[in-house]
């Protein structure tokens, strides 16, 4: 099997020869950048070279699957908000949200026409003729709950979250459309399956009340419209514990966790429930790829799969700075098994 | 009848309830409350709502609306308490901001707010700030205070640097530094030689008073 056939035959809950591996947040690196000639700033702004870098993920990293963009600040920017670069070393971020809770959030026109969005699409067609015969080739959108953070700022979506929470409904619902028609170009560009970003979902920000009524209803709409025709593996940072099962009712066809999660229990929970959704994760990012040592990171691979994950990935975004035999060392040690 | 009202105080904040503090703020002084027991019972809601929040019974939004709350009981109750300190002291300058390559921002802003409320003059530089421009900006606006935050152990090393430039620069000892955010502990304080240490935004305040021998 190649990388692609695994991951997408674990999506669909088919028989692999073995484990998939890849990284379903960002995985560019310094080093990667050097290996593959293409660089931040550029790779966030030119299609050429966000699928150079990238496909350094197959032909250095040789994980199962590919994924643009780097950043999670691509929705928001064409609804307004302020960007700021972060030049070489760092992601593009939020710098001024477009909007404040009171305000009407309107949906612009043409949004797949707009912004970063033509590059990502481009990066996508790129990735698929290189090197999307033998990998996955993903594409990345941030979930609803997470945008609308990013249109009108954290701290005032957190706040609201709990004292005027009617007052979000309407940034949900924008950013829940515009990330279908976002999804359907990016499927229309190639891509074989999406990866939803919903950070700000996370139990580190919100409660799981919050999520159920705030989050989880936009990411289900999202992820019905996408995986009539993709798959979708779904993000959420921290310790999703307490809503794991509400995680897997959206529909998702994977889940990513960070090693903050119980894994077993939630396999357990979902047996019980007769739920069937894998679980990828869950190597530590930080503790195991950038401050570790090689067996930091085998060590990591075997207690996730020991805990039972149904793919390999790191928690969550990889460090930029993370050395890259960590990360192939992550791929290795899934091979060896 | 104080010890109801100080109950109260604690429970305005257990409630994340802004007007009911600002209210009982209010009855504290006219009841003759003394103001810095007020603000320990203030205190006291917002750390038991922290240990909830580390059992993740209480959730981060709850924690920004119960420190809003603290905030304004704060407003009412500081202008008193420095009325029987000191009169007419001028506000103490401190420069915050989030180290370079960092951008998280919710935490730094807690205590940029906690600390004007407790009457410092705070000029927030915002997140990805190189430490010269920390430097720049203190002395534009004659700080006493440096406060810098990081949240990552990648950017955890930029607040040694800090430190190392105003050092290189000869005007380390002009300037209290204190440092802070999820992954900066004591010892890591200790180790690159920082004034203090900022466990969260109350603690933040106690030890910048502390450092100046302010009340
Ligand atoms: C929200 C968040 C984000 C948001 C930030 C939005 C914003 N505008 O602030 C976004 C999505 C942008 C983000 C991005 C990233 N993040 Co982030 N993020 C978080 C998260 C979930 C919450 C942080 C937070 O706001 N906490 C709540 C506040 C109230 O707590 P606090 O900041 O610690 O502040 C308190 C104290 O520390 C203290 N304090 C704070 N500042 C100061 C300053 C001084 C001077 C003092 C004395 C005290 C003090 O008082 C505060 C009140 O009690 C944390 C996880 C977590 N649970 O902490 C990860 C986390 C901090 N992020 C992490 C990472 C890795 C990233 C990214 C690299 C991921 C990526 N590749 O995309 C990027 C980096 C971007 C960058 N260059 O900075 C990691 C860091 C890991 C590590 N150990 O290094 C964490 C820990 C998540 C994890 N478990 O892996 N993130």
């Amino acid at each position: 099997m190649n990388g692609k056939e695994r991951l997408l035959a674990a999506l669909r809950g088919g028989a692999t020869d073995r484990m998939p591996v890849l990284s379903v947040c960002q995985y560019a690196t310094y080093e990667l950048m050097e290996k593959t000639g293409a660089c931040w700033p550029e790779a966030h702004y030119d299609g050429e070279k966000m699928a150079a870098l990238a496909a350094g993920g197959a032909t250095v990293l040789h994980l199962d699957a590919v994924r643009v963009p780097y950043c999670q600040t691509v929705e928001a920017e064409i609804y307004g908000s302020k960007i700021k670069d972060g030049g070489k070393k760092q992601i593009p971020s939020i710098e001024k949200p477009a909007l404040s809770v009171d305000d009407v959030p309107v949906i612009p026109e043409n949004f797949t026409e707009k912004g970063r969005i033509p590059a990502v699409l481009d990066a996508i067609r790129r990735l698929k003729q290189d090197v999307g015969g033998e990998t996955a080739v993903m594409g990345s959108i941030v979930g609803p709950f997470s945008v609308a953070a990013n249109i009108i700022g954290v701290s005032a979506l957190l706040k609201a979250s709990l004292r005027k929470p009617e007052k979000l409904a309407p940034f949900f619902e924008a950013a829940e459309k515009t990330a279908e028609q976002y999804a359907e170009a990016v499927i229309n560009a190639g891509a074989d399956a999406i990866v939803i970003e919903d950070m700000m979902a996370s139990l580190d920000m919100i409660s799981p009340k919050a999520y159920r009524e705030l989050a989880a209803p936009y990411e289900k709409q999202l992820i019905s419209f996408i995986n009539k025709r993709v798959p979708v593996i779904i993000h959420i940072c921290g310790k999703l514990d307490q809503v794991i099962l509400d995680v897997a009712a959206t529909g998702a066809d994977a889940i990513s966790v960070e090693s903050a999660v119980d894994v077993r229990e939630a396999k357990r929970k979902f047996k019980e429930n007769g739920i069937s959704t894998p679980v990828f994760g869950a190597v530590h990012p930080i503790s195991a790829l950038l401050e570790g040592t090689e067996e930091d990171v085998a060590q990591g691979v075997k207690k996730s799969i020991a805990d039972g994950v149904d793919a390999v990935s790191p928690d969550c975004a990889v460090a930029p700075d993370t050395p890259i035999k960590n990360i192939i060392a992550m791929v290795k040690t899934v091979e060896g098994l | 009848m104080a010890e109801n009202i100080l109950e109260k105080l604690k429970q305005t904040i257990l409630d994340f309830d802004e007007d009911a503090a600002l209210d009982a703020a209010n009855e504290a002084l006219a009841a003759g409350v003394d103001p810095v027991e007020a603000v320990g019972a203030l205190a006291d809601g917002l750390n038991e709502l922290g240990d909830k929040f580390e059992r993740m019974e209480v959730f981060l939004p709850e924690i920004m609306l119960a420190s809003d709350a603290f905030k304004n009981a704060l407003s009412v109750l500081e202008p008193e308490i420095k009325k029987r300190n000191t009169e007419g002291q001028k506000a103490i300058p401190v420069v915050i901001g989030t180290v370079q390559g960092d951008v998280h921002q919710v935490g730094k802003d807690m205590v940029a707010t906690f600390l004007t409320t407790a009457g410092f003059d705070v000029h927030d530089l915002g997140v990805d700030v190189a430490p010269s421009r920390f430097l720049e900006e203190a002395k534009k606006l004659d700080a006493k205070i440096i406060a810098a935050a990081s949240l990552m152990s990648t950017t955890r090393p930029v607040q040694k640097d800090l430190i190392d430039f105003l050092e290189a620069k000869g005007v380390r000892d002009n300037f209290i530094v204190l440092v802070g955010g999820g992954v900066v502990t004591q010892e890591w304080a200790d180790q690159i030689k920082a004034d203090g240490y900022g466990q969260d935004a109350i603690a933040t305040v106690e030890i910048a008073k502390k450092l100046l021998h302010v009340a």
